[in-house]
């Protein structure tokens, strides 16, 4: 088991949005949560990624464990450096002053000196090659869906085994809705680990291995992707009827 | 007037490379954590007395030739009070920052870290003024009639290269790009694996060690120091960063040399008790018609 969410309860404040979740990702796996908006999604990612207060939620109870080891104590660039995750936030959060390489650059910030990195920008240009031909211009002038493009690409830039998305085609067209998800099928078919936060449920759920549905902060079900697919209550409140 | 000319664009030089290099620092700290680090023009003063003391050590308890001297105060002085700027940081900022403290309590922070520099040093030093040892001897050159002196022409020119290394910093290393990019986006630095404490550590450093340089610089050139020496200075060199569009580096050195060349140029032609009162008018006058500065551009701060 790769990570491991264990009855976890958080606070922002006095707001409790994870009510005791429990939820697992195997190595290679994609797995995903879905649920309505303040389900608690978005603060299941944050907490994995130990993003750091007054931005982050704070544990109360309850722990998360990558390869069984409490990472409750692990600073939000460790998680990056040291156990390969890395988060696409939900709303991009790209370095708009900052130009499209310069954003890749900057997420190799981490990684061993002198380690070969060319390969890795063939790499990213290679699934976006919208990004090889706006390399030198300033990020913020890029298009929604570039701008979606370049986070995924400076994510897997930091050297990431392990790719958390925080609803990744919101904003997108569907055309590129679907060159997305099916640039994460690839990605985990060369062996990364994908948790994938999604409004659009049924989408997530054809992409996904697993699922797990969250609401009000609690998993109100779980299963692969096809058990959730066929569930009639999952049905009924996600996939419209 | 040629000669009045020169004459003066070199005092004005000279005059406002004090400026610039301590507008850089808040500029730095500003553009990194859009704090105005009130305290940075005390840290100008405190890097004069390290310089002072460093240089009365060196000088007269080892004993060393007064060019060995000042080879060695110069990157002590620096490291030093790069060190000062940073136990600010970690003392008085950070645990704000982690705290998600509202923007007010930190500037007022800020302020009351001044306010303790000047008095720890009024406490511990007395209220007499120190003559600051002098290292080397100045030679005084005309050429055509412009006089000027080698610690001059070393004042500007040690402030120059200073800009553009700090330029080389900012814009073509990582950290550099780090600095950037959390003026930009606080919440996704981490993500990138930047450990962002880091990142503000060397922002305080690259800023103080600045401020250090200056305080060497300028008790050579004027060798009498107080403990209230870095608070004018200090808010004439915010508003250079100010009118030079504060968090971009070539606003903070032009606006020093700005308010340099308009301070020298008003005392040229006026008395000299005119220069505060004009100088901060013809600034006014600039915000008026460029309120984000020289290089600043118009953005939306999220806090």
């Amino acid at each position: 088991m790769l990570l491991s969410v264990e009855n976890l309860e958080v606070k922002y404040g006095n707001i409790q949005p994870l009510h005791g979740i429990s939820f697992h990702v195997n190595e290679g796996e994609i797995v995903t949560l879905i649920g309505a908006n303040g389900a608690g999604k978005t603060t299941s990612l944050h907490s994995i990624c130990r993003l750091a207060p007054p931005e982050a939620p704070r544990v109360i109870a309850g722990d998360i464990k990558f390869r069984g080891e409490s990472i409750l104590k692990t600073s939000p660039s460790d998680v990056v450096k040291n156990l390969k995750m890395a988060l696409v936030p939900e709303g991009r959060h790209i370095f708009g002053n900052l130009t499209v390489m310069e954003n890749l650059e900057l997420a190799t910030y981490s990684r061993e000196k002198g380690a070969d990195l060319k390969q890795e920008y063939q790499r990213i240009f290679d699934l976006f090659p919208r990004l090889h031909e706006r390399r030198q211009q300033r990020s913020e002038s890029l298009s929604g869906g570039e701008q979606q493009m370049l986070a995924v690409g400076r994510a897997l830039m930091t050297g990431c085994t392990f790719l958390l998305l925080d609803e990744p085609s919101m904003g997108l067209a569907p055309r590129l809705k679907y060159d997305l998800f099916r640039t994460l099928k690839r990605l985990n078919e060369e062996g990364m680990t994908i948790l994938l936060i999604e409004q659009n449920a049924s989408l997530a759920l054809h992409l996904a291995h697993r699922g797990y549905v969250l609401d009000t902060g609690e998993i109100a079900a779980e299963g692969t992707s096809d058990e959730l697919l066929g569930n009639p209550d999952v049905k009924k409140a996600y996939l419209g009827g | 007037m040629l000669v009045a000319i020169f004459q003066n664009i070199i005092n004005a030089l000279q005059w406002g490379s004090f400026y610039a290099l301590i507008a850089l620092g808040y500029t730095l700290v500003y553009g990194v954590l859009t704090l105005i680090n009130f305290a940075h023009g005390d840290i100008f003063m405190v890097g004069a007395y390290i310089a002072f003391f460093v240089a009365t050590f060196f000088l007269t308890t080892v004993g060393v030739p007064g060019w060995v001297a000042l080879a060695l105060t110069i990157p002590l002085t620096m490291i030093l009070t790069s060190m000062v700027g940073v136990a600010l940081e970690r003392v008085a900022y950070r645990p704000l920052r982690r705290k998600g403290a509202n923007r007010l309590y930190v500037v007022i922070t800020a302020l009351m870290c001044g306010l303790i520099l000047q008095n720890a040093n009024l406490a511990l030093l007395g209220a007499s003024r120190k003559a600051f040892p002098s290292m080397i001897t100045e030679h005084v050159y005309n050429v055509g009639g412009v006089i000027f002196t080698d610690l001059k022409i070393a004042v500007i020119v040690t402030t120059i290269l200073s800009f553009f290394a700090l330029q080389k910093i900012v814009t073509k290393t990582k950290v550099g790009m780090a600095m950037r990019a959390i003026s930009y986006d606080k919440f996704a630095v981490p993500l990138m694996g930047v450990p962002i404490d880091n990142i503000i550590v060397v922002t305080f450093v690259l800023g103080s060690g600045m401020a250090g340089l200056a305080g060497i610089l300028f008790a050579m050139s004027y060798p009498i120091l107080d403990p209230y020496m870095g608070a004018l200075i200090g808010w004439k060199a915010f508003i250079a960063a100010v009118v030079g569009g504060i968090g971009d580096i070539r606003g903070a050195f032009l606006g020093g040399f700005l308010l340099g060349a308009v301070e020298i140029m008003v005392v040229a032609f006026f008395p000299s008790t005119f220069r505060d009162l004009i100088a901060f008018t013809v600034l006014l006058v600039i915000l008026a018609f460029r309120p984000t500065g020289l290089f600043g551009v118009a953005k939306t701060t999220k806090i």
